[in-house]
């Protein structure tokens, strides 16, 4: 193996590419499809990767409108059924004076799966139709995005911690509602979409005009 | 983008020529610092998943709620929120935790099995699942939601679960998946 790369150009300009599992490169004539070094699958850039960013987005958006709609969680009260949205779950906490947790769970289960949605679209639409974005603030977009990803899991863990805690039966419980499992994919799809995306596509995008 | 990662020195880390990310990390932990937390971190799991992380005085009893019950309470509801509330906080962490305990071990007494890459392949993927951080913060949220209905307690459980996660961001910041795979190349 012919370990010779020149610092300051691109790797597809000098023939090679470099393994996603396991970090070393490799000439791309020597070896097309399997890295000499790990025998995992290697390609110089991830494979279809704007058609699955794309695909798992569009599940997302779909999902989305189920999550905000419909109840994610019912309080049994005295035999009662009280159904609770994400947002008249942020509505209730302000009226009660709790302003800023009802802002870490808006900014958690909406205002960040919104965001993640937007900006992977505007990123992937800017690579598809070469817009020509600062190719550093397409990339801060992403790092943020991929930064802040697993934090819009929070609502889950906190209905789930509410479950444990009131099983009371019908004196006093807490149910998972519809919208909790749509929210479950909106987050698990936005996290797979920024997984897939290939971030050297911005600057190949540059490139190529 | 080829950049030149120059050597390092301990607790130095390379970043890339074009976008300026992380590339590379000289990490102050070689694989049996490594192993020495990570077998504390395991000794922590157990308890910090099955005591109570919090007690809830409510309808005049007090009960513990622990980590496991709320996820395995979703399941007849809603299996797949379930799912992931399970593997994000219990299955991935554990698993992750136990795939850089076996690497290092390995590494440390110089036994390299045929399936050791697999381990570091899984490791990988695994980084991204591990939210702790994300579940102390949860529950956080939760307790100030609760606050208003009931009197609430810290249960024994909630010590174990912060020192497990104070542990468990020392062992990712430390650990190089690259680094394992050339120590493992390399010999």
């Amino acid at each position: 193996m012919d370990k010779r790369a020149t610092a300051g150009k691109t790797g597809i300009e000098q023939g090679l590419q470099l393994c996603s599992i396991c970090g070393n490169y490799s000439k791309q004539i020597d070896n097309p499809e399997i890295c000499p070094v790990c025998f995992n699958d290697i390609s110089q850039r991830k494979k279809n990767s704007l058609q699955k960013t794309w695909a798992l987005l569009i599940t997302s958006v779909v999902f989305i409108i189920p999550a905000n709609l419909y109840p994610i969680t019912y309080l049994l009260k005295n035999n009662t059924l009280y159904p609770d949205t994400i947002f008249s779950g942020i509505l209730s906490l302000i009226n009660s004076d709790m302003l800023g947790i009802a802002l870490i769970v808006f900014v958690a289960s909406i205002a960040v799966p919104i965001f993640k949605i937007a900006a992977l679209a505007v990123i992937a639409l800017s690579v598809q139709l070469h817009w020509n974005l600062s190719p550093k603030k397409q990339l801060w977009a992403f790092g943020f995005v991929d930064w802040i990803g697993k934090w819009s899991i929070l609502d889950l863990f906190v209905i789930s911690i509410m479950v444990a805690v009131f099983d009371k039966g019908h004196l006093l419980s807490v149910y998972p509602g519809i919208a909790a499992t749509s929210f479950t994919v909106v987050v698990i799809t936005t996290l797979f979409a920024a997984n897939s995306f290939d971030t050297r596509l911005i600057w190949d995008a540059q490139t190529h005009e | 983008m080829v950049s030149k990662v120059p050597k390092l020195k301990a607790g130095y880390a390379a970043k890339c020529i074009r976008c300026g990310r992380l590339i590379a990390k000289n990490s102050l932990c070689d694989p049996s610092g490594i192993l020495a937390l990570c077998i504390a971190a395991l000794i922590l799991l157990v308890p910090a998943f099955s005591f109570p992380l919090i007690s809830i005085h409510l309808l005049g009893i007090t009960e513990g709620a622990n980590l496991l019950q709320g996820a395995l309470m979703m399941t007849d509801n809603a299996p797949v929120v379930s799912f992931v509330v399970l593997f994000c906080a219990v299955i991935a962490p554990t698993l992750l935790i136990l795939t850089i305990t076996f690497s290092s071990a390995c590494l440390t007494f110089n036994y390299h099995p045929p399936y050791l890459p697999k381990i570091f392949k899984i490791t990988r993927i695994l980084i991204h699942w591990s939210m702790l951080e994300v579940y102390m913060v949860s529950l956080m949220v939760a307790i100030f939601k609760l606050m208003t209905y009931a009197d609430l307690y810290l249960g024994s459980g909630f010590y174990f679960f912060a020192a497990l996660l104070l542990l468990n961001m020392t062992i990712l910041s430390n650990y190089n998946n690259h680094d394992y795979w050339e120590r493992y190349i390399h010999g």
